[in-house]
């Protein structure tokens, strides 16, 4: 159970997927102008990253491995990142149309999520077990959601501020980035 | 920019989020309604004019996301207006559809390998837990859907030239 805590604590702080490894970067700055779209959008990247994690593994273990063919391995996982993207989007459309209204907008964006298919290559890489792949997985996003909401949060408040105009905007918001990525640097004290 | 807030703004009401639609039919007392789409690049209104229809482009997908609404105002086909939902309905929404799911899927992955410590057992019960955690998020959602939670609002028609930059 502790390796898991640690994993978990490694791999949504220490390794954080933005901010330690700067994967998911365009969706960082795009999409943290206000809380609640960083919400929908953290909870869906979480969703579908955990998803195509325990997709990845298993075809990673029973299709790539048996016959030799890693070299593959990244155009297979953006086909089961794609397809992941598309049963939440089909699936999140069936069980609620009127979720699907509102929240269908962020899917596509998840395709093109590096983070995702960063994740992905991580997991094989490290050849973890199923249970430790989809825990890295899920705290990973865990942690991208984190920060994005993070973002939003300073960003919104941002907004308000009497800030020079060459500043306004996305310059600030990259200085923050920058703020909250030495920030983050500290927890990597944490582990030995 | 440059504003002050005074110490009374009562920052824990819900606010609007305010979207750009545009009617598409009128069916006796009701209105069909095409969001318009929204992104970092600012494109709101040249959505439909900046792709060719077809699967998967973004007119097919805003076709997919239409949406009703009591005609009250006497709206006409291919009028803009402006449509509102309640700043912590898209959270809850997003919870409901993602976060109740993948709860159950990582509760009964959990559980199975406490249990069986088997990657094919933990499989098995993670692939269960997600059918029931849509289950539950259907159930939740349709019980939102009753309340009114779900449903945008008409605010008001929408400007000349007024977009969601302006």
């Amino acid at each position: 159970m502790t390796e898991y805590v640690l994993l978990f604590i490694s791999a949504a702080l220490v390794n954080n997927v933005i901010l330690a490894r700067f994967l998911g970067l365009c969706s960082f700055m795009g999409v943290t102008t206000r809380i609640d779209t960083a919400v929908g959008m953290g909870l869906a990247t979480t969703f579908v990253i955990t998803v195509s994690s325990m997709a990845d593994w298993a075809v990673g273990a029973y299709l790539l491995e048996p016959y030799n063919l890693w070299y593959l391995r990244t155009v297979t996982f953006i086909m089961v990142i794609a397809a992941a993207v598309q049963f939440t989007e089909l699936t999140v459309k069936k069980v609620s149309p009127p979720l699907f209204q509102m929240l269908g907008i962020y899917l596509p964006l998840i395709t093109t999520n590096c983070a995702v298919l960063g994740i992905a290559i991580l997991l094989v890489e490290h050849k973890m077990s199923f249970i430790e792949a989809t825990v890295f997985g899920f705290s990973s996003s865990v942690g991208y959601s984190l920060v994005m909401v993070m973002m939003a949060g300073l960003r919104e408040r941002l907004a308000l501020a009497d800030v020079p105009r060459l500043f306004a905007g996305p310059p600030n918001g990259f200085i923050v980035a920058s703020l909250l990525a030495l920030a983050f640097m500290g927890f990597s004290g944490m582990t030995s | 920019m440059g504003e002050t807030m005074d110490s009374l703004t009562d920052y824990s009401a819900p606010t609007l989020i305010e979207g750009f639609a545009q009617v598409v039919a009128v069916e006796g007392k009701m209105a069909w309604l095409v969001p318009e789409q929204t992104s970092s690049c600012g494109g709101c209104s040249s959505a439909a004019a900046c792709s060719s229809k077809g699967i998967g482009t973004i007119s097919t997908r805003l076709e997919a996301r239409r949406f009703q609404l009591v005609n009250d105002a006497g709206l006409r086909v291919g009028e803009r207006v402006v449509v509102g939902i309640r700043e912590n309905a898209l959270v809850r929404a997003s919870i409901t559809a993602y976060a109740i799911p993948l709860a159950v899927l990582m509760l009964a992955g959990a559980l199975a390998q406490w249990i069986a410590g088997s990657d094919f057992v933990t499989m098995a019960a993670m692939i269960s837990g997600l059918v029931l955690g849509l289950w539950l998020a259907r159930l939740r959602s349709e019980r939102m859907m009753l309340k009114g939670e779900l449903a945008p609002r008409f605010l008001r028609r929408a400007g000349m030239g007024e977009t969601c930059n302006s």
